[in-house]
């Protein structure tokens, strides 16, 4: 059973994970470890295994090396153990992915009552509930199709934390948004996070990472290059790999842009 | 030549007719003419099947055939052959509350409130049951009917609901299995899909009916009429598994991936997830499917078996009646229209109703 005390177990451990996909190396040794209550902003260029990274958290990607430690359960070959991490792990995914045949309230109950073996009166209340705090508890009826991209988004997230999750990742939750409905995903992730919520999100939105943001992973090639606290990262002027120049301009580039923004303002920052 | 700046106002219906085929002179005799031919086509089937024909049994053939319409008193005289073929005379009310039990059946699993696990079991079971005891008896004080006598339209229900029965499940578990991850769990099942497909379902019938008990223990055999229903289940489930994998591959992978990062099954996962929407895919040519298995029964008289058109052939082809084929195919005709006529509508039906939540 995965403990919930926070007996200084990390909530999330990764040592020297490998990953291949046939004989290309997606992920090159990579070691961290999240804190419960932590916040970290994956950023870096496509193809750099952010996002290989972050599914091999829930197995949706299975490690071909190194050990991944979730909530003090290792992540192997056990069903048993894929299934009880993947229950406390939510996800939310750049294209929603929301069941398209069951309306919202549908959605959000569907996983407590099957999985969690939840009432179904018990599961809905707490459907409602989420559905509130992002904002769109008029919507439980409807079918996801009938909702704009950034309210499909929300009840991806609410979905997820319907399971009653102790990690929640995010794989570009606004990637796939028009500009206009990517603050109203960030504000929702703001709140998540100011209720300590332990977060692990791949993202581009530089004003988000400032402001929520633990520590900021900058990933290139399958590596971690830089791994710092958004003051620190945002400030300093060039990466670990200063031998690369793509990189370093990849990695400063981001940075200036982020710092045209001040952090109160951030959601109107959009690229 | 002025410019038309307004749009003209909508024209009325026979503004419209005018404009659709009256335009020019050449187009007005091209119409007329149709329509003549129409017309006349019209009143020569109205004529034969209704105005000159004979309905009633009360002059014999010989009246019957004098007349210049359509005889239908060989339907009055011969319908119990169509429907219960060979069935014993006496015990034919059986057969006919047999096909009404299967119609039930049928009807109330096509109704939404119906699908849930266990309510769709008892229907089924229920009804296929209860078609069972009363075609067969032994039991309840009903007299002992054996399959070689079933017969006409109870037998081509029964196999085309047993077939769909036994065949859908199976065409489920051999698309899935089709998409293992194991090479060699997929490549077999593609291999008997494809092996099935390319043989002809008389060869099948054939095989099951008349090779397979030489192959076939004693105890393993069965009665000739489950083994074609069984070589009639494969045939439908090796072009069903293929349309059930057809509309597999229309689900988005990230469905599955959310289902499994929410900590759902497998199983979980392709009831809830995948086959609901795999089926709302393949609806069009499942329905297909369906309709092209019911014609196909009657493919059985191969192996012996009166299924309802085998049935209408002995029902001209005792003497006095043979000269009202055409009749008695018309009136056959006429019951498969009903029954796949109603199939496709059902299908517009779900189909209506499912792009509800997919607009």
């Amino acid at each position: 059973m995965i403990s919930t005390n926070s007996t200084g177990e990390p909530a999330l451990r990764i040592e020297n994970l490998d990953k291949y996909y046939g004989t290309f190396h997606a992920l090159r040794g990579i070691n961290l470890s999240v804190k419960r209550g932590e916040k970290i902003v994956v950023c870096g260029p496509s193809g750099s295994g952010k996002s290989t990274m972050i599914r091999c958290i829930n197995r949706l990607e299975q490690h071909n090396g190194g050990r991944i430690v979730v909530l003090g359960t290792e992540l192997n070959d056990d069903v048993g153990n894929i299934d009880e991490i993947r229950r406390e792990v939510g996800m939310v995914f750049q294209h929603f992915n929301l069941f398209p045949h069951m309306t919202v309230l549908e959605n959000c109950v569907i996983s407590s009552m099957i999985v969690r073996k939840q009432p179904r009166a018990q599961a809905e209340a707490t459907a409602r509930r989420y559905l509130e705090k992002v904002r769109i508890p008029e919507q439980a009826l409807k079918y996801p199709s009938q909702l704009s991209g950034g309210q499909q988004q929300r009840v991806a997230i609410a979905r997820a934390l319907c399971m009653q999750p102790q990690i929640m990742l995010f794989d570009e939750p606004t990637s796939a948004l028009d500009p206009e409905m990517v603050s109203e995903v960030l504000d929702v992730m703001v709140t998540l996070a100011s209720e300590g919520m332990t977060m692990i999100c791949v993202t581009h939105e530089m004003g988000f990472a400032r402001r929520v943001a633990d520590r900021v992973l900058f990933m290139d090639g399958g590596e971690i290059l830089e791994e710092a606290p958004p003051d620190e990262f945002f400030t300093s002027s060039a990466t670990s790999a200063p031998d690369n120049s793509c990189r370093r301009c990849w990695a400063i580039d981001w940075k200036q842009r982020s710092e045209c923004v001040t952090p109160h303002a951030f959601r109107h920052l959009h690229d | 030549m002025e410019m038309v700046l307004v749009a003209p106002p909508a024209p009325g219906r026979l503004e419209d007719l005018k404009r659709r085929f009256f335009a020019t002179p050449l187009q007005a005799v091209v119409s007329l003419a149709c329509l003549t031919i129409m017309v006349f086509l019209v009143w020569k089937l109205l004529n034969w099947a209704v105005f000159s024909a004979v309905f009633t049994t009360s002059g014999g053939p010989e009246a019957c055939q004098a007349a210049a319409g359509a005889c239908w008193s060989v339907i009055a005289a011969r319908w119990r052959i169509i429907f219960f073929g060979l069935y014993p005379y006496e015990e034919q009310w059986r057969s006919a509350l047999a096909c009404v039990a299967v119609v039930v059946m049928t009807v109330l699993s096509c109704i939404p409130a119906f699908w849930t696990g266990r309510r769709i079991a008892l229907v089924w079971g229920a009804g296929t049951g209860l078609f069972y005891v009363l075609m067969k008896g032994g039991v309840l004080g009903l007299a002992h009917v054996g399959e070689e006598a079933w017969g006409g339209l109870a037998l081509t229900l029964f196999i085309f609901v047993t077939t769909c029965l036994i065949g859908f499940p199976l065409a489920i578990c051999l698309a899935l299995l089709r998409r293992s991850e194991l090479p060699w769990i997929s490549r077999t099942t593609g291999l008997i899909i494809d092996g099935v497909r390319s043989l002809p379902l008389i060869s099948i019938l054939f095989t099951f009916a008349v090779v397979l008990p030489f192959a076939l223990p004693q105890w393993l055999q069965g009665d000739k009429l489950y083994r074609v229903i069984l070589g009639s289940a494969l045939f439908f489930s090796a072009y069903q598994a293929e349309i059930v994998r057809g509309g597999m591959q229309g689900v988005a992978t990230g469905q599955e991936e959310a289902a499994m990062a929410l900590g759902m099954r497998y199983w979980q996962r392709i009831s809830r997830i995948l086959l609901p929407q795999a089926m709302r895919n393949a609806m069009p040519a499942t329905i297909n499917q369906f309709v092209i298995s019911f014609k196909e029964t009657s493919l059985v008289v191969i192996v012996g078996f009166f299924e309802i058109l085998a049935s209408g052939n002995a029902a001209y082809g005792t003497g006095e009646w043979r000269f009202a084929y055409v009749e008695v195919y018309a009136f056959i005709a006429f019951i498969y229209f009903i029954f796949v006529f109603s199939l496709s509508r059902y299908g517009a039906f779900l189909e209506r109703r499912m792009s509800v939540s997919e607009r």
